[in-house]
């Protein structure tokens, strides 16, 4: 624990925490979100019910659980920091987040839906060898699941810290597994539907939260957002590399330097798109037209929110000046509870602590459900499980608190170790092992058994070796193995690894003879149209047109 | 391939996949998708590589606080809902009728 939160110098003196308000607040919104989940637990009846919340989220209620996706404690807390003390160079994250939502609605939304899967070996046994693909799937979703659970539990404890000014080793490791198993607890009670009631709840206080800052700091400066930004660059912070902060330059720098940052915004606009766990929520919608209009609408509220965010980031140092913000890399969070406290005082700090946390554990509790479907469905296919369908929602259940739990302690036990470095890796192993693989498998005739494996393998591999020599392990302060340094790349990994996988897919599938047209017929049709062969949609394959069981006919 | 239909349907959806309806609306998916997704990644590649490589130019004051660049930003943004309302019409409009056409097509009785 002394490590994740051993904050380099300057030390920070956290004087605007108020726990007297924070820790009740906390509580209130913990029986309230509990009361929105146990709302829908009635009408999870089976295991559909349960993994795609019986495919009956309609496209309203789907767009804000999306838009809720982007607004996670790297992005909402972290990057309005990084844009008050590095500017324009880190507003353009915001763009790239915004671009990786284009990809979504244009590339994924509907065809995804349309096939009517629950995850990603769905999409990949029709174009390969069902064993093999669904191995695939499961390794590379059960990896992004791993590493992003542990960023999220670890932000827990950075929010514990930041927002209600808790410092000791002990009581932050306790306050990370209690809202670790709260979180697991409102997955367990109501599946996918209780889940997207949660992001649909976290969405309206955060976006809420947005726009009250927003209006609050445009007041301060008589709604001129200009005055905003000539004060921000008056009050810039110095950084070494010089620059102001409305142009470029600050992270881009100069020479060689360049590509780093551009690698960053790079595997950002194309990884995102392709976590598992963000766009195969569309699974649960009511239909691949409702998947693209919530993915369509949830692009236009996150854009709104970005702008918003943008607003806030360089209101925050115009407001606090340059040392009040946080100033070194490490301290870019404290900037955003520091301009709270400055314009609404203890009461906002105290009420706005829950919300803060509700970020988190609205990721966390959509990776778990994710993580659960791609157990269900994948990894007992692989392991030869065929669970009887009267128990399989009770399999489901015990599934979900027993990797619940296990990650959930699994987290705890990684909060001494500095594990930001698996923020971008996750994201570059959307982009190198999943993006490459459902492009192709949406859109090639040659696609196959053999091109899987080489994107997921080769990709995943090539990846995690680049991974080890790169920042986020040895070199820096803030690597994970400070001391030594044997990295030999700058650059984010994913500039290399994505396109690679692109390649690894194509000369894979030529290496093999394995071609089959019909199934490529089938995937174009079904993903185009959303229909299916009339045999098919009688005896239900694996799509949504399973014939009714009996206690759904009930 | 056990996840995929059987040979009977899989017959079908060759069948459809060949039919003037389905190449009619598989064209004017891509044609639609292709377009959008060149000029908006091209827009947001070429701004961003302008960022890191010609930030001379993005540095130009337009008035006020205002660059080049900030404009830049602001743009992709209007751009994004521009593009993501433009193909949610396009789609309404122009693909929906015709997924329809083909989809009755594919799971009507066989012939």
């Amino acid at each position: 624990m002394s490590t994740t939160l051993a904050d380099p110098p300057p030390p920070i003196d956290n004087t605007w925490a108020v726990p007297e308000i924070a820790i009740p607040a906390t509580i209130a919104a913990a029986v309230a979100v509990y009361f929105v989940v146990k709302a829908v637990r009635d009408s999870v009846r089976t295991s559909d019910d349960f993994l795609v919340a019986g495919r009956r989220i309609g496209p309203v209620q789907n767009a804000v659980a999306l838009a809720s996706a982007p607004l996670m404690y790297s992005t909402l807390f972290i990057i309005t920091g990084h844009i008050a003390l590095n500017g324009y160079d880190a507003a353009m994250l915001l763009t790239a987040f915004t671009t990786s939502m284009v990809l979504g609605v244009l590339l994924f939304a509907s065809p995804v839906r349309n096939l009517g899967g629950y995850t990603l070996g769905d999409i990949f046994a029709m174009r390969a060898e069902e064993r093999q693909a669904r191995k695939a799937a499961a390794i590379v979703t059960l990896l992004i699941y791993g590493m992003f659970t542990i960023i999220s539990l670890a932000a827990i404890a950075f929010i514990f810290n930041r927002w209600f000014g808790l410092d000791n080793v002990a009581g932050l490791g306790l306050s990370v597994l209690v809202v670790g198993l709260v979180t697991v607890f409102y997955a367990y009670t109501a599946g996918m539907a209780g889940v997207t009631r949660l992001l649909v709840f976290k969405a309206i206080l955060t976006l809420t939260v947005v726009l009250v800052l927003t209006l609050l700091v445009l007041a301060e400066f008589n709604l001129n957002v200009f005055d905003i930004l000539d004060k921000a660059e008056q009050n810039r912070k110095d950084v070494p590399a010089g620059y102001d902060l409305l142009g470029p330059g600050r992270e881009f720098g100069e020479g060689q330097h360049r590509l780093v940052h551009l690698s960053k915004l790079f595997c950002v606009a194309v990884g995102v798109a392709a976590i598992p766990f963000l766009f195969l929520r569309n699974f649960a919608t009511t239909s691949g037209r409702d998947a693209r209009r919530s993915a369509g609408w949830a692009s236009m509220i996150v854009v709104g929110v970005y702008l918003c965010m943008a607003i806030v980031g360089f209101a925050s140092v115009a407001v606090l000046g340059s040392e009040r913000i946080g100033v070194i890399k490490a301290h870019r969070d404290i900037s955003l509870p520091k301009l709270v406290d400055e314009l609404g005082g203890p009461v906002m700090i105290g009420v706005l602590a829950p919300i803060a946390l509700l970020t988190i554990v609205g990721v966390y509790a959509a990776l778990l459900i994710n993580a659960v479907t791609c157990v269900t469905k994948d990894l007992n296919v692989v392991r030869g499980r065929k669970p009887d369908p009267a128990g399989e929602l009770r399999d489901i259940r015990r599934n979900t608190l027993r990797i619940g739990i296990a990650s959930v302690l699994v987290g705890v036990a990684m909060l001494p170790v500095r594990t930001h470095i698996f923020i971008p890796t996750s994201i570059d192993l959307a982009g190198t092992a999943v993006l490459p693989a459902v492009v192709y498998a949406l859109f090639w005739r040659r696609f196959n058994t053999a091109g899987l494996k080489w994107i997921v393998y080769g990709g995943t591999a090539l990846l995690m070796f680049l991974v080890v020599f790169s920042n986020g392990v040895s070199g820096p302060d803030d690597a994970i193995f400070a001391g030594a340094n044997f990295k030999f790349i700058d650059i984010e990994p994913g500039l290399i690894t994505i396109p690679a996988g692109f390649l690894l897919g194509y000369f894979g599938s030529l290496s093999s003879k394995e071609r089959d047209d019909k199934a490529f017929a089938e995937m174009q049709v079904r993903a185009l149209t959303g229909g299916r062969a009339p045999a098919a949609a009688r005896t239900g394959a694996d799509g949504d047109d399973r014939p009714r069981t009996p206690s759904e006919a009930r | 391939m056990s996840s995929t239909d059987s040979s009977a349907d899989g017959d079908r959806y060759v069948a459809v996949h060949g039919s003037a309806g389905f190449k009619s609306l598989q064209r004017q998916t891509n044609s639609f998708l292709i377009r959008a997704s060149v000029l908006f990644f091209g827009w947001w590649f070429a701004g961003t590589a302008l960022a890191a490589f010609a930030p001379g130019f993005f540095r130009q004051e337009i008035g006020g606080p205002v660059n080049v660049g900030l404009l830049f930003m602001f743009l992709t943004f209007a751009v994004v809902v521009t593009v993501c309302a433009t193909y949610l019409r396009y789609a309404a409009n122009r693909l929906d009728p015709l997924t329809d056409q083909v989809r009755a097509e594919l799971e009507g009785e066989p012939r």
